[in-house]
């Protein structure tokens, strides 16, 4: 037990990098192979995240420490919070893997970019099981580079100058990202994360280091959670193909952003030395501010997939939202919602791609009568979106929920206002796409019709691989907010993430 | 130390056997090359304790004696130096643009490596220079094996290493009309701070920076470095240049005077700060993708100039730590950028930059070389290059008035992205070429990946490294 404990955590990140090692190695044609890799990868990824869901919902810990820098070894481990991000990487993994799988049916390079998407998960894992600053910054840097493939994959001009806005920003943000561990290293060494932090004992001496510290690592952070003003690379990086996106803006990059505050909040600093340091209000507005810039932003924009762009960066920083808050049901508002954003923001990319690859309908004018052609694909949408608004019984409606009630326990009313605007401005951004898709009149002919999957509204309206995985995600988006009171839903696991660092 | 002196002696008879014996050169060579490495393993195994053992040649008494001495550093610079021989010999072996079995590459590069040894384990001033003249010759040599194209590049470096060496011998000669010994150690037991002292010091420092071609004295290097043979180049680049700095390091840090170390130091440092920034828009400018590299060498003893330069100015010992991991790492990932670089040239056939076009998909191998190389160069963690500016980042922030060179570092670390993604980037474009239609030289290719990967795996190695490396800077 005692070596299987330690062996697990790397175990994880081997079963995708391991896979997607082998698939780089691989000729173009050996389809079937490749199919088995990734999907044997999913599988057993998926066993070991089981496993240790339930070893460490029955106290079990799952650690391994290899010595690396004085002061700062390399450390894997699995606690509750960790596990929420590795579940939702994995099992959004495998919606999205099958879903590339149809998506890429005919073009080439797929051993390059199913190799890449391997080591992708393979570094949101780590990142997520990450036990230290130092460790997390290997997979916060490995991140941006195992990610860049994929965005230029197709090698076009756009694609490429997205590619290098995006290393521009995420490098700039790594090296800010540095400096700021350096910072607290020289001051504390990095040991592991712990609950309500390890930097109390410098609070009196050193309370300009630390707020520098922090500034540092949120705007490491914050590039990659696309925080304004550092959310330029995201909008660009649409060009990408939609699996790709859909796991860009639901898992991978702006998660780990936000993840990573999570982390510097409550397990390096601590909840109360936030307090303390009077580090969190200029956080929380600019979170704020992010959540209706981007919900304006994504308001005037005329392609689905922009506009859809815009909306992660309003919808992300409700998670820096309600870290920022600093209570405990702000806190489960806002962890919460990396789960939940996650699932509706793949559903509704994953939609966004099986219009443009299906119909090639890329902008919003052309969804009039869509529904009717693609009705299940048109469902899963409108359900995304209901869920961004905000509509309960979907999943966003939850989050809200913790938020609001989360903002009045901390006094903080103005923050009501801010959910209330963004809903608003969801609901006006995301009504039109639902009402053109059922109620509009369709075209005569699409732009172009490719009648992938049989072109018959219902199972066969477009490539059942594609289709498949957007409902499935479409569908828990509706269970893990109708399911939210059960002791199985994300919900309930983030309570047990949270009460901890409250002392609750 | 026998197993040191074993290390040093078989190169050397390589060399000499590779001269009589043109036909199976290459063999000779590699097999020497490989008992070398064996044997300079064996000898960082032999040291015990921390004490580095000395030996006093010819059973002369110190101080008429020339001395050898073995310490963990050493032994690591024997073991790098090996290493990376073994690699660029194989490499140019099985290339197909390599140089011939027959060819001057095989004794030249036995003696380049029998040198180095030399240079790691002398301990005087003399022999050091005779070391770094014979280290000059054979790489200006080896330069010129490319053929006429390369002969003026050749002969450019040639004029400046003689020039080099003139200052430095002239530091020496002054040293030692002054104090009458050339051993590094008696000569920092007994020397005294006096103007004909620092007038030296700097003499020998304004010659090893020009043959190290420490930035502004680097002007040479570019056109050598990229117009020899591709193995050539990553010999030069990782290897060679890393001699002087060596000698720089140990003059400095046991003979110069604390208050004119500082000042130095200083200068150093700032020097090692624009050489970080001026050499990657180098790199960023060029048309050429193997003048880039070699642009990135200038940029990247930018670093080493300010670990030097600060651990002077500050008398940090741990940062001279952090200068060999600097010299390690780029060893590592520059012959694995050269070698990549080398072989897409030779196989696209054409030497500008845009030749990697596409190169992700015609020639993978060699481009995911130059990429994992290149981050190394960046510093991404966990590759060598990372611990080495972490480890130079850490005093950084004891006080306020020292972030300034945390800044300088980390734009270094940015403009050092900038050169590698431009290349990295365009290699993601669509090619203009058919994958199907080159010929490859896949063992190449995976050679020039190896060096990398190694880089890379420091990461596993880095406590005793760092601690081989911690002893080694006290001696």
């Amino acid at each position: 037990m005692n070596f299987l404990q330690q062996a697990m955590p790397l175990l994880v990140v081997l079963s995708s990098l391991i896979p997607g090692l082998i698939i780089f190695t691989l000729r173009e044609d050996q389809r079937a192979l490749r199919t088995f890799l990734n999907l044997a990868g999913v599988s057993v990824q998926l066993v070991l995240v089981a496993l240790m869901l339930l070893g460490v919902s029955r106290g079990f810990s799952f650690k391994l420490q290899l010595p690396f820098i004085p002061n700062a070894d390399l450390i894997l481990r699995a606690d509750a919070l960790s596990l929420q991000f590795v579940t939702l990487s994995s099992v959004l993994w495998l919606a999205t893997t099958l879903y590339a799988i149809g998506y890429l049916k005919g073009s080439a390079q797929h051993s390059r970019f199913f190799g890449y998407f391997s080591l992708c998960v393979s570094t949101t894992v780590g990142l997520a099981l990450a036990g230290n600053l130092i460790t997390f910054l290997l997979f916060y840097e490995l991140l941006t580079l195992t990610t860049f493939p994929l965005l230029v994959h197709r090698g076009t001009r756009e694609a490429l100058k997205a590619g290098k806005i995006y290393l521009a920003y995420t490098l700039t943000g790594g090296t800010l990202l540095l400096l700021g561990i350096v910072v607290l290293h020289s001051l504390a060494g990095s040991p592991e994360f712990m609950t309500n932090g390890y930097l109390q004992a410098f609070q009196d001496d050193h309370r300009l280091t630390l707020t520098l510290a922090f500034a540092l690592l949120i705007a490491g952070l914050g590039v990659k959670a696309a925080l304004f003003p550092l959310h330029g690379w995201l909008p660009r990086a649409m060009v990408a193909p939609a699996p790709v996106s859909a796991l860009l803006h639901a898992v991978a990059v702006v998660k780990a952003g936000a993840f990573g505050i999570i982390r510097v909040v409550h397990d390096v600093y601590g909840i109360s030395l936030a307090h303390t340091l009077n580090l969190m209000s200029p956080l929380l507005w600019l979170a704020a501010f992010t959540i209706i810039f981007g919900s304006v932003m994504a308001l005037r924009q005329n392609e689905i997939k922009k506009r859809l762009a815009y909306s992660t960066v309003s919808q992300v920083s409700y998670i820096t939202l309600g870290v920022a808050l600093l209570g405990p049901i702000a806190a489960i508002g806002g962890l919460v919602h990396l789960v939940h954003q996650g699932l509706m923001k793949v559903t509704l990319f994953f939609c966004a791609g099986i219009f443009a690859e299906t119909l090639h309908v890329h902008r919003i004018q052309d969804m009039n009568g869509i529904g009717r052609r693609m009705p299940l694909t048109m469902a899963a949408f409108t359900v995304g979106a209901l869920g961004m608004m905000g509509l309960p019984p979907i999943a966003g409606f939850v989050t809200k929920w913790y938020l609001g009630m989360g903002a009045l326990e901390m006094g903080q009313p103005w923050v009501l206002l801010i959910l209330v605007g963004s809903g608003i401005l969801n609901a006006l951004y995301f009504l039109p796409l639902i009402y053109r898709g059922w109620f509009g009149l369709a075209p005569e002919r699409w732009p172009e019709d490719t009648g992938l999957g049989g072109g018959i509204p219902g199972w066969r309206e477009t490539h059942w691989m594609l289709l498949a995985p957007t409902l499935f995600t479409a569908l828990a988006s509706i269970l893990v907010g109708v399911l939210a009171g059960t002791p199985i839903s994300p919900l309930a696991w983030t309570h047990f993430i949270v009460n901890p660092e409250f002392g609750l | 130390m026998s197993w040191a002196l074993l290390s040093l002696a078989s190169p050397l008879l390589a060399a000499l056997l590779a001269l009589m014996i043109r036909h199976g050169a290459d063999r000779i060579v590699l097999g020497a090359t490989l008992i070398s490495l064996i044997a300079a393993v064996l000898a960082l195994a032999s040291i015990n304790g921390e004490q580095p053992v000395s030996l006093n040649l010819g059973g002369w008494e110190q101080p008429l004696a020339i001395r050898l001495e073995l310490g963990h550093l050493s032994a690591l610079l024997m073991i790098l130096t090996g290493t990376l021989h073994l690699l660029v010999g194989l490499y140019n072996r099985v290339s197909d643009h390599g140089t011939s079995s027959r060819s001057d590459y095989w004794p030249l590069s036995a003696l380049m490596h029998a040198v180095l040894l030399a240079l790691w384990l002398s301990r005087d001033l003399f022999n050091w220079f005779v070391t770094l003249e014979l280290l000059s010759l054979a790489a200006v040599a080896m330069v010129t094996l490319s053929g006429p194209k390369a002969y003026a590049a050749a002969l450019h470096y040639l004029m400046l290493s003689l020039m080099a060496s003139l200052f430095y011998l002239l530091g020496i000669a002054l040293l030692y009309g002054q104090e009458g010994v050339l051993d590094i150690n008696q000569l920092a037991q007994q020397l005294t701070d006096t103007p004909i002292t620092r007038l030296s010091l700097l003499l020998m420092t304004l010659g090893l920076m020009m043959k190290a071609a420490l930035w502004p004295l680097y002007l040479w290097l570019p056109d050598a470095h990229a117009n020899a043979p591709t193995a050539v180049s990553a010999l030069l680049s990782s290897l060679v240049v890393k001699g002087p700095v060596f000698i720089l390091w140990m003059i400095l840090w046991h003979l110069a005077p604390a208050p004119f170390a500082e000042q130095l130091g200083l200068v150093l440092a700032l020097f090692g700060g624009v050489a970080l920034l001026a050499g990657a828009w180098s790199a960023m400018t060029t048309p050429y993708l193997k003048t880039l590299v070699a642009y990135s060498t200038v940029a990247q003893l930018g670093y080493v100039l300010i670990a030097l330069g600060l651990s002077l100015r500050w008398q940090a010992l741990e940062l001279a730590t952090a200068l060999w991991l600097f010299i390690i790492a780029h060893a590592l990932a520059k012959v694995s950028a050269f070698l990549a670089a080398g072989e897409m040239q030779g196989t696209y056939g054409r030497k500008e930059l845009t030749v990697v076009k596409g190169a992700t998909l015609t020639m993978p191998v060699a481009m995911f070389a130059f990429a994992i190389a290149g981050g190394s160069l960046i510093g991404l963690p966990p590759s060598g290059g990372f611990l080495a500016k972490w480890i130079l980042l850490q005093p950084m922030f004891t006080s306020p008035a020292h972030w300034p060179w945390a800044f300088t570092i980390l734009a270094g670390t940015l403009a050092s992205a900038a050169y590698v993604f431009r290349v990295v980037s365009l290699s993601f474009d669509q090619p203009d070429i058919t994958p199907g239609s080159l010929t490859q030289n896949l063992p190449a290719q995976w050679l020039s990946l190896l060096p990398a990967l190694l880089v890379w795996g420091l990461a596993l190695l880095s406590h005793p490294l760092l601690l081989w490396l911690s002893r080694g800077a006290v001696v």
